[in-house]
């Protein structure tokens, strides 16, 4: 649906020009909901924004249904209002000047996808029943709350039933559990109007939570393009393990293609092919897959609690182990208590080899 | 230029933003043109030499011009700060009742035209009209009168108390912005009150003074009205009055030349003070501390010395506005011009009345009126060309674009109403019939007025977030729709206030009037001009106290709409 290649976005600013995108290729499927997933600055907004039409790019083109709507080396360029998009900008965006009903009857009735004037008012309730907001129509957009002005932005969005919906963290001004409850929306309603998302957040926890497929960027770069379980078992590199989920690093020394050598001894695990003997490694293991139990145990390695933090679901504890301090989840009811000993067990399936770059 | 927007195509807001560029430009150049020039201009008996300079520079007169000008501008600059300065101070850091009058007094103060309060003044202490003088001849038996506010220093003063009101709104913000923990901290340092006000108020206020002194300097070097008025009955020139007696000499063919070289060495001086405003105002903006929410200077209780500060304002109230425009009320029903007393009182009439020249009136003010509806709509429209491409945009032509609408600000309208004349006299005059018509007008002030309404709208702009207009466009709108269902709607409310005071500064107007007006298309503050450099007094005050009469539904209207955003961005 939505096909982004070669993708260049370069931006002039005082100090020289900046690479804001890097040269992306992104293939999104009728229907998928794809997250772009990055730590600041990376370039998810002016990726989006690209979609949009709202930036032009130096370099690649983007076709959208099919259709050519941009490309750099000249011939097409379709802007953003003749695209068939809805989008929701990060901060909503919602106009101060025309209250709930007005903000999503616009599209409808000014737009370059209107529809006969019998039919607004209908599909304008329509879309404000989807962000459960019927009933608040005549309410000036600045007297809601945010969670309210974040579905006015939704409604407006997706009124124009378009082929493709476009979100720039929408719900990074929502408090947390107000959040949670945005995110089921989100997923129900993008299901419900089978519209193909991209949708741009630095939250992992979101991206895991909404995405058919998460594209982890950096730099201008995508680092991995996969499902959310993919990208949490399966991280290519160091970056996407750290930035996704936590993970326990240590320093290692490749020994054969199934041991290293490290703090915690010589460990058994998958060492990726070009790996040499001899190569230094970082070894990555996440704290969930520690196993951990009281006492001693014969199979396990010995360890000592430092300290521990309580989640209620959970308690992390750091586990001084050898020379090595591995940070362990316990679920359940648990209780481990500072200065107790342990039993760690350390599954070969679960440890992650990533090479030194 | 590269607009994201419009794929690869210039915006058309561009031609429209350029448009008074343009014209700024081709004014001024076409003053250095003509300052070279000897013979008929714009023939081809005209021959480039540097004669003008030669001799302007060697005419004697001239020093004495600058002379007259400096000790203008300067005294010009110390009355306004003298009261505008403390006025500024006691509404913004003092406890003082009552600040809404205080801002009423001081916008009317800019409102007022200058040239009604310099024809009061010269009712009051003209060496041989004066009243005052007049009193004190008759009280003390003497031969001439005591005070002459004919003179420089006495025209700085009337000058002065018209740019009160400009130095105040130009250090009240500078106030406002000051946070007063900085004053606290060097107090909780140890520091005395006066060892604080040395080494922290002052230095932090030092480059928005030293802004606000160099503004009116500027100004005051460029006056026309106040020296027109008062001064050229009497000979005593600055440069502006040097520039209109040459322009338009009562015995002979003018030598534009020599104009234009007197412009040049106005426009050098212009840019030279200009650039320095630019330096100053950049380190006064180092200086605004940022200030968090909620941040609430804290007042000082003035007590019992409301009373004192309050009787200085009323004070300046009086002096600068009441009773000048009272006199000038007066002399409109007055047979002759003589001190009000009950022997005067009785001879009160409509005679004077009957001697204006109404088909005159009648015409000025259908000018003026043209004036008023054309001049802001035309400004907001360029203004907005301008602010839309200088904030939404990231070309580096912005800059450029910025930097256009703001040397209006600081280069005298007497200098484009001079490039304006020249232009139409001689580089349109058989294309474009400009000369005499209120078009020609129309266009200086569209100039002047472009850096204010540019300005007002770059705030509203900035605060408007842009993704409320990218908003529109992915919801389908075009350009053109977006503009006016979302970004239109939200500037409302600046429009209006700029539209207004515009209109308003477009009616007070008279420098640029008087060196453009002809009988085709004279406005109505050049027909009180007229009246009164004919000497015809008591003609002039009538127009005048008419003029006070429409003024008062304009201001109503102002208080309505535009008060607040128009005193927050001047
Ligand atoms: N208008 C601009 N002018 C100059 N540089 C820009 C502009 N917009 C973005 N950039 C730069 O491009 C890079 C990518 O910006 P972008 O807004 O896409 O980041 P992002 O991934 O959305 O970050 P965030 O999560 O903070 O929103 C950044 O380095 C940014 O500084
Ligand atoms: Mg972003």
């Amino acid at each position: 649906m939505i096909s982004i290649r070669k993708l260049e976005k370069i931006f002039d600013s005082a100090r020289g020009p900046v690479r804001a995108v890097g040269g992306i290729d992104l293939e999104v499927a009728q229907g998928e909901f794809m997250v772009l997933l990055g730590p600041s600055g990376c370039g998810k907004t002016t990726t989006l924004r690209c979609v949009a039409g709202l930036e032009r790019p130096e370099g690649g083109s983007i076709e959208i249904d099919g259709e050519l709507v941009d490309s750099a080396a000249g011939g097409a360029y379709v802007p953003p209002e003749r695209r068939d998009i809805g989008m929701v900008f990060q901060s909503y965006a919602v106009w101060p000047h025309l209250n709930v009903f007005q903000n999503v009857v616009l599209p409808l009735t000014e737009g370059q996808r209107r529809i006969p004037r019998s039919e607004v008012r209908e599909r304008a309730l329509e879309a404000l029943r989807l962000v459960r907001l019927d009933g608040l129509e005549e309410r000036p957009v600045t007297d809601l709350s945010g969670g309210q002005q974040q579905r006015v932005a939704l409604a407006r969005a997706v009124v124009t039933r378009p082929k493709v919906l476009l979100m720039d963290e929408p719900l990074s001004n929502l408090d947390a559990r107000l959040r949670d409850q945005m995110r089921d929306e989100l997923r129900r309603i993008a299901e419900s109007v089978n519209v193909t998302s991209l949708y741009v957040t630095h939250d992992q926890a979101e991206a895991l939570s909404l995405g058919d497929r998460v594209c982890v960027m950096n730099e201008g770069e995508i680092l991995q393009l996969a499902t959310p379980k993919e990208v949490y078992s399966e991280p290519p590199n160091l970056f996407v393990a750290r930035f996704v989920g936590e993970m326990n690093f240590l320093p290692a020394r490749v020994v054969d293609a199934g041991r290293v050598e490290s703090g915690l001894g010589t460990i058994k695990c998958a060492v990726p092919p070009g790996c040499a003997p001899g190569a230094a490694v970082t070894l990555g293991i996440r704290p969930e897959h520690i196993g951990i139990a009281m006492g001693e145990s014969p199979a396990g390695m010995r360890g000592q609690v430092l300290r521990q933090t309580y989640l209620g679901d959970a308690l992390h504890c750091q586990v001084q182990v050898g020379e090595v301090e591995l940070t362990v989840k316990a679920v359940g009811d648990a209780e481990y208590g500072r200065g107790d000993t342990v039993a760690i067990s350390l599954p070969e399936k679960n440890w992650h080899v990533f090479p030194e770059t | 230029m590269r607009l994201p927007r419009l794929n690869g195509q210039v915006s058309p807001l561009l031609p429209i933003a350029l448009a008074p560029m343009g014209l700024v430009t081709v004014f001024i150049l076409v003053i250095v043109w003509v300052s070279f020039q000897t013979g008929t201009l714009g023939t081809a008996h005209s021959t480039y030499t540097l004669e003008n300079y030669r001799d302007v520079l060697g005419d004697s007169e001239i020093y004495g011009v600058v002379w007259n000008t400096l000790w203008f501008a300067c005294s010009t600059v110390f009355f306004a700060l003298i009261i505008g300065l403390p006025i500024a101070w006691l509404t913004e850091r003092t406890t003082i009742p009552g600040k809404p009058a205080i801002y009423v007094i001081m916008t009317l103060g800019l409102l007022i035209p200058g040239i009604f309060v310099a024809m009061g003044w010269t009712f009051i202490a003209h060496p041989r009209i004066g009243f005052i003088n007049r009193w004190l001849v008759d009280l003390l038996a003497l031969d001439d009168g005591p005070i002459n506010i004919a003179t420089p220093l006495g025209m700085g003063f009337v000058q002065g108390l018209n740019l009160a009101p400009l130095a105040f709104i130009l250090t009240t913000q500078m106030f406002r912005a000051m946070n007063p923990m900085l004053e606290e901290a060097a107090r909780t340092a140890g520091m005395s009150a006066a060892a604080t006000l040395r080494r922290v108020t002052l230095p932090l206020a030092g480059p928005a003074i030293l802004a606000a002194v160099i503004y009116i300097f500027i100004v005051g070097i460029a006056t026309f009205d106040v020296p027109a008025v008062i001064g050229l009955g009497n000979r005593v020139y600055l440069f502006s009055t040097y520039l209109f007696t040459l322009t338009f000499p009562e015995d002979m063919e003018p030598r534009y030349g020599i104009t234009g070289a007197v412009g040049v060495l106005m426009i050098l001086v212009a840019l030279a003070l200009t650039a320095w405003y630019g330096r100053v105002l950049q380190k006064g903006n180092r200086y605004q501390v940022i200030t968090g929410k909620g941040y609430r200077p804290k007042m000082l209780d003035l007590g019992g010395w409301n009373w004192a500060a309050w009787a200085m304002i009323g004070f300046y109230a009086v002096l600068s506005k009441l009773v000048p425009i009272a006199l000038v009320g007066f002399i409109a029903f007055a047979p002759y011009v003589a001190p009000p007393s009950l022997e005067m009182w009785e001879q009160l009439s409509l005679n004077n009345f009957y001697n204006v020249n109404w088909e005159l009136v009648w015409r000025g003010m259908k000018h003026t009126l043209i004036l008023m509806l054309v001049v802001p709509v035309l400004a907001l429209v360029c203004a907005f060309a301008i602010s839309w491409l200088v904030v939404r945009t990231r070309s580096r032509g912005r800059y450029a674009l910025e930097f256009g609408a703001f040397l209006p600000h600081t280069v005298p309208e007497l200098l484009f109403a001079i490039g304006a004349l020249l232009v139409a006299l001689f580089v349109l005059k058989d294309y474009v019939p400009l000369y005499g018509t209120v078009w020609l007008i129309a266009l200086v002030y569209l100039v002047t007025r472009l850096p204010f309404a540019t300005r007002a709208l770059n705030g509203a702009l900035l605060q408007i977030h842009k993704e409320l207009e990218e908003a529109a466009y992915v919801s389908g709108l075009t350009m053109l729709r977006a503009n006016r269902r979302v970004l239109l709607p939200l500037l409302r409310p600046t429009l209006m206030s700029v539209w207004i005071w515009t209109a308003l500064l477009v009616y007070r107007e008279v420098t640029v009037a008087v060196f453009l007006a002809t009988e085709s298309n004279i406005t109505l503050t050049a027909v009180v001009w007229s009246y009164w450099a004919a000497a015809g007094m008591t003609e002039a005050s009538v127009v005048t106290t008419l003029m006070i009469l429409f003024f008062s539904p304009l201001l109503l209207l102002f208080w309505i709409f535009g008060r607040r955003s128009a005193l927050a961005e001047q």
